[in-house]
């Protein structure tokens, strides 16, 4: 009970001091908004309002010919207006990766100044010094970045069905958004993704004096994010089912990996030593 | 209640610690003094675990904090300069929060310590904007939380206004007669030290070089009994009493402190002193733990 306390308490003190940074704030803000509401309801808007004669869409629907047989290729081939497929190929292939940003940013901005920050501002001492073991703290840490981005991408993700699905109504008359392969993507990789970046940041954070540079090296973790973006929007690597769960199974490897090597920061006096002393 | 035997601490190419055994009894106050980088910061973080001695070991309340740490922690209040408080939280919910860590069952104990600080109007202030003394009030009072059976106090007066001060020295006291509080404390401030501490322990880079009471202390180091006069005695006519002295002018007054060998001597000198000017009083300056400080570290320090 006193454990559980003791963590709670730490998680809820990171949390408000989320709201209290904005150089914290303002990414949380800004990027879900922009991802998740602006980027695909905007794209979605312009495909099904001014589709049928752009020449983007002619270059998009050559994408369709690159697409695995399988569901989507069948739920494709049942919408008969090249708008609507161009709509529903964006909407629930082309922006899945964009979605793995939102954990992503989040995590690193909430992480770099629950760990770096604790340093920084010189309260991390306080914390060794009371009676909650470094295996409490680590997990209280963890915690508060985990729970909040993978809230926030669920949260979005929330928002984005309304907004997709809002905006093509007039033209599609059906919900559309989302197809199963989310559920693979929002349940085990988004979360597992959030993990990584968080134990990425412990390892930047134990090397940085400010949050500031934790932030900025933290960063690094959109380079792999990026590449798959890139891959899905040229048609060499669709987010179907069996990609996203390779995806989480990689994860699950790289998490586990991160895992075993912080083990070594659970030491009370090296982690002082190092981090403070 | 503390000890630490043969213990040893290097950072880098510095030893900070080098062999020292010390050890403070149950119900104790002990003053452990030293100037700057001396070690009394390391030995507060040695004995709750948060270094690792290079050799030898330390225990408090017979436990070892590399072993028992968090059980030694949960006993144990400590105040140093270096942990800070979260800034973006006001004073009352920086104490909620280490109450939370330290398994504080009264809800009522972080307003009642803040208020008995002298912080209850400043309850739901963002500690942001507390001034260095204010902040000392606050690590006072988290110090205090869980009502530890030790105390490690490190510079628990710098920066406090006389009334702080005064407030800080009462609490010590208290605690330590009603409820038999262990208190280790780390200070510059000399001369409040005597008010409170049953004991000194003197230690100069990393090593302890003298330890004992104030009166053993005294025994141990009688200087040249000093004898302060308020007298009219020209400087240049005081000389013809063949011993040394001072002049200080306090209050429009020439004040002359001669330095005699003995207690004996004071009367006789007095004497002809009298009968050779107008004294209007003279008393024998006590020999504080400030004189005793400086006495001890030129004797023991090369």
């Amino acid at each position: 009970m006193s454990r559980q306390r003791a963590v709670w308490a730490i998680v809820r003190k990171d949390v408000r001091a989320i709201g209290a940074n904005l150089q914290v704030l303002l990414p949380m803000l800004v990027v879900p908004v922009m991802l998740g509401v602006l980027l695909p309801g905007g794209l979605v808007w312009a495909i099904l309002r001014f589709g049928g004669s752009s020449g983007e869409l002619q270059e998009l629907l050559q994408l369709l010919e690159r697409v695995p047989a399988g569901s989507l290729s069948g739920a494709l081939s049942r919408l008969d207006d090249p708008s609507a497929q161009a709509a529903f190929l964006v909407a629930n292939y082309l922006l899945a990766p964009f979605f793995l940003l939102i954990p992503l940013m989040a995590a690193s901005t909430i992480s770099a100044d629950s760990f770096a920050g604790e340093k920084e501002r010189g309260t991390l001492e306080s914390l060794l010094f009371s009676p909650v073991s470094v295996g409490d703290l680590f997990l209280a840490k963890v915690l508060a970045s985990f729970l909040p981005a993978t809230a926030l991408a669920w949260g979005t993700f929330l928002l984005t069905a309304l907004t997709i699905n809002g905006v093509a109504w007039p033209w599609m008359g059906r919900v559309f958004f989302p197809t199963p392969n989310w559920l693979p993507l929002m349940l085990l990789v988004i979360p597992l993704l959030a993990l990584a970046t968080i134990f990425l940041n412990v390892f930047v954070s134990a090397r940085v004096a400010t949050f500031q540079a934790a932030y900025q090296l933290g960063g690094v973790v959109v380079l792999p994010v990026l590449v798959l973006v890139a891959g899905n929007v040229t048609g060499l690597l669709f987010f179907s089912t069996a990609v996203i769960s390779a995806i989480g199974a990689g994860l699950v490897m790289v998490d586990l990996v991160m895992l075993l090597l912080l083990r070594r920061y659970l030491d009370r006096a090296q982690l002082f030593e190092s981090q403070v002393g | 209640m503390i000890t630490a035997s043969g213990v040893s601490k290097r950072f880098g190419a510095k030893q900070a610690i080098r062999d020292l055994s010390l050890s403070v009894g149950r119900g104790e106050v002990v003053g452990l003094l030293g100037p700057n980088g001396s070690g009394k910061t390391t030995m507060v973080r040695l004995f709750n675990g948060l270094l690792r001695p290079d050799a030898g070991g330390v225990r408090v309340d017979g436990r070892d904090p590399l072993v028992d740490g968090d059980a030694v922690r949960a006993a144990s209040g400590v105040l140093t300069e270096s942990a800070e408080f979260y800034g973006h939280l006001s004073a009352l919910d920086n104490l909620r929060f280490f109450a939370d860590l330290y398994g504080v069952s009264d809800p009522t104990r972080p307003r009642s310590l803040l208020e008995e600080v002298g912080l209850g109007d400043d309850l739901h202030r963002r500690v942001a904007t507390f001034s260095t003394g204010m902040r000392k009030r606050l690590g006072f009072a988290k110090a205090l939380l869980h009502d530890p059976r030790v105390l490690f106090l490190d510079e628990p007066t710098n920066g406090l206004d006389p009334d702080g001060t005064r407030a800080v020295l009462a609490t010590i006291r208290r605690l330590n007669r009603t409820r038999g509080t262990t208190i280790l404390i780390c200070s510059h401030l000399l001369q409040q030290l005597e008010t409170v501490c049953h004991r000194y322990l003197f230690i100069d880079a990393g090593r302890l070089i003298e330890q004992g009471t104030l009166a053993e202390l005294k025994a141990r180091y009688r200087e040249a009994v000093l004898l302060e006069v308020d007298t009219d005695l020209e400087p240049a006519a005081a000389e013809a009493h063949g011993r040394a002295f001072e002049v200080a002018q306090v209050d429009g007054r020439r004040k002359l402190t001669f330095r005699l060998d003995d207690r004996a001597e004071v009367p006789g000198f007095l004497r002809r002193l009298v009968a050779s000017a107008d004294v209007y009083g003279a008393h024998v300056v006590e020999q504080g733990l400030e004189e005793l400080y400086f006495a001890i570290r030129e004797e023991k320090v090369a």
